[in-house]
């Protein structure tokens, strides 16, 4: 059987976003039940209805103590793509819809909050991977991590670095419209340039922010979606897999190709297929950008440009809104809120549905891509 | 277990290196490369099935899923594969204003199977001139403590590496 066109998106809730420790006193567990209860208002369901949870990224929300909180009176359907922060959206989408389409749930929330006052992006990589053979030599920070993959892809393909900059200068501007975004104020490229490097080749402002607040979609049937408030948005595919010898710093067991790359270019060729288009059908797009340079990668994996060429595509302006793809339309991690990819994909259903405060006229096709990570990543494709 | 070398204790040892308590921590699978490095040597995973050389230690050879295994000696030369310049201030706890530190992915010489690589640091690079992708590196260990020691690099030296 195929998944293709299996399921819908039928409702988009966020909570408040904010900077780092903002939204502390409002708990993760607080925040989870707004955003899920905006997403259910959003879709005109009762909250009660929600029978599934779907999440990834070890959230700490869990369905047990969510169920309770949102007076869910019975629930039946409980799934977590553990670890990958940049990477296990994917799975936890595909969960979603497993679950809908089998009948073990009828309505499937997916769900990710987030408080970073305790768990610091600048902090040590959560102890599943910390591990002796990259800890020992500090290699202690995702960003790390990004940062040595970047070095490889600019020297490796001759890339003007100035795109890294461009990428965020052009994240920033579509943030200046979004009033949920954390960062909103605009940015020029000296402003990009004059932040402090952090891991080199990232400066501070192309690292992804630290940011509280949580995001929620609901999943359902096509069937069960005509019942409902608004326009369902189509699933229309999704995949996810791991590189091959994918290991635990994402480093050094990757292939040179994967080394200056996010590493879904095999998860690509199915989602693609599995949803019958190519990547120039896609309207615009969603990409995790854990840091600047994963926009770059993502264009390449995806097919959008070729290998090395994503540098001079961002810098021509190619996803701006006037651009053959726009991309990360509200800001994504970079100026709107670290929501680990689920502002992206929501991002992506608003596009669809003509409700973007940057919308690109007649998008008709989304593509949400992961970013590099230790979990299986990919991406999902909606279609009105 | 004796007493770590501490930041000022790597510095006068002329080796640029992370500051804070990161010392490997060794377990069962992994001990035996941290003990080779307290006595100067870089080892890696040997399969004795396919003979494929393996990093990071895996219980189960990712080529041929035999679990027969040996260390096997490497000549402790490679090649820099990537790299960054980390601020120490970007680590929680430990910010010492100004101070940067590498870390570097190496791809070891005298493998078979698959290219090996691992992360590492080059212990006499202090700025960007000093490191770059392709750049010839040699191994140079610090002990640390009984039976657990650093397998690091330093710049090859024209003339002198093999």
């Amino acid at each position: 059987m195929t998944l293709r066109d299996a399921a819908c998106i039928v409702g988009t809730g966020e909570s408040a976003y904010g900077k780092r420790g903002s939204l502390a006193e409002r708990g993760e567990l607080g925040l989870a039940c707004e955003a899920i209860e905006a997403a259910c208002a959003d879709a005109g369901l009762d909250v009660g209805a929600i029978d599934g949870f779907s999440s990834y990224c070890d959230d700490r929300c869990v369905p047990t103590s969510l169920a309770p909180q949102l007076g869910i009176p019975s629930w039946r359907y409980a799934a977590m793509a553990w670890g990958g922060g940049g990477s296990s959206l994917p799975t936890a989408v595909l969960h979603a819809v497993m679950a809908v389409v089998t009948g073990a749930a009828n309505y499937v929330t997916v769900l990710r909050s987030n408080i970073q006052g305790s768990i610091r992006l600048g902090g040590r990589m959560a102890e599943n991977f910390r591990v002796s053979y990259t800890d020992a030599f500090g290699l202690d920070i995702p960003l790390a991590v990004y940062a040595m993959k970047a070095r490889r892809y600019l020297d490796t393909y001759g890339v003007d670095p100035s795109a890294l900059g461009a990428v965020a200068v052009t994240q920033r501007a579509y943030a200046g419209a979004n009033r949920r975004a954390v960062y909103q104020q605009p940015m020029t490229m000296d402003d990009h340039d004059a932040s402090r490097m952090v891991v080199s080749p990232l400066r501070l402002y192309d690292c992804c922010m630290e940011s509280d607040g949580a995001s929620a979609v609901i999943v359902t049937t096509p069937e069960r979606a005509r019942d409902l408030a608004k326009t369902p948005v189509v699933i229309g595919a999704m995949a996810a897999r791991t590189n091959y010898r994918l290991n635990s710093s994402m480093v050094y067991t990757m292939s040179d190709q994967d080394l200056a790359a996010s590493g879904q270019s095999a998860a690509a060729g199915e989602v693609f297929s599995t949803a019958g288009c190519r990547p120039e059908d896609v309207d615009v797009a969603g990409f995790y950008d854990g840091c600047s340079a994963s926009v770059l990668w993502a264009l390449e994996d995806w097919g959008f440009v070729e290998r090395g060429s994503a540098g001079d595509f961002v810098l021509g302006g190619g996803t701006r809104l006037d651009g053959a793809l726009p991309v990360n339309t509200a800001g994504g991690h970079l100026s709107e809120a670290y929501q680990q990819g689920l502002g992206q994909l929501i991002e992506g259903v608003r596009q669809l549905r003509g409700e973007s405060v940057n919308q690109v006229a007649g998008a008709e096709i989304f593509l949400y891509s992961s970013g590099p990570g230790l979990a299986p990543g990919g991406g999902v494709l909606l279609h009105t | 277990m004796e007493a770590r070398i501490e930041v000022e204790a790597k510095r006068s040892s002329g080796f640029n290196l992370p500051s804070g308590d990161r010392d490997p921590v060794p377990n069962a699978l992994d001990e035996g490369m941290w003990a080779a490095a307290a006595e100067g040597r870089l080892v890696v995973q040997r399969c004795h099935s396919c003979r494929a050389h393996r990093f990071p230690p895996t219980r189960t050879c990712y080529r041929c899923r035999s679990t027969d295994w040996s260390w096997d000696p490497l000549p402790g030369t490679g090649v820099i594969a990537t790299y960054t310049w980390v601020r120490d201030g970007a680590r929680t706890g430990t910010a010492v204003p100004g101070d940067h530190y590498n870390v570097i992915v190496v791809d070891l010489d005298g493998t078979e199977g698959e290219p090996v690589r691992m992360v590492s640091n080059v212990v006499d690079a202090w700025g960007p001139e000093d490191i770059a992708i392709g750049m010839g590196v040699e191994l140079v260990t610090l002990r640390l403590a009984d039976g657990i020691g650093l397998p690091l690099f330093r710049r090859s030296i024209a003339g002198e590496s093999s």
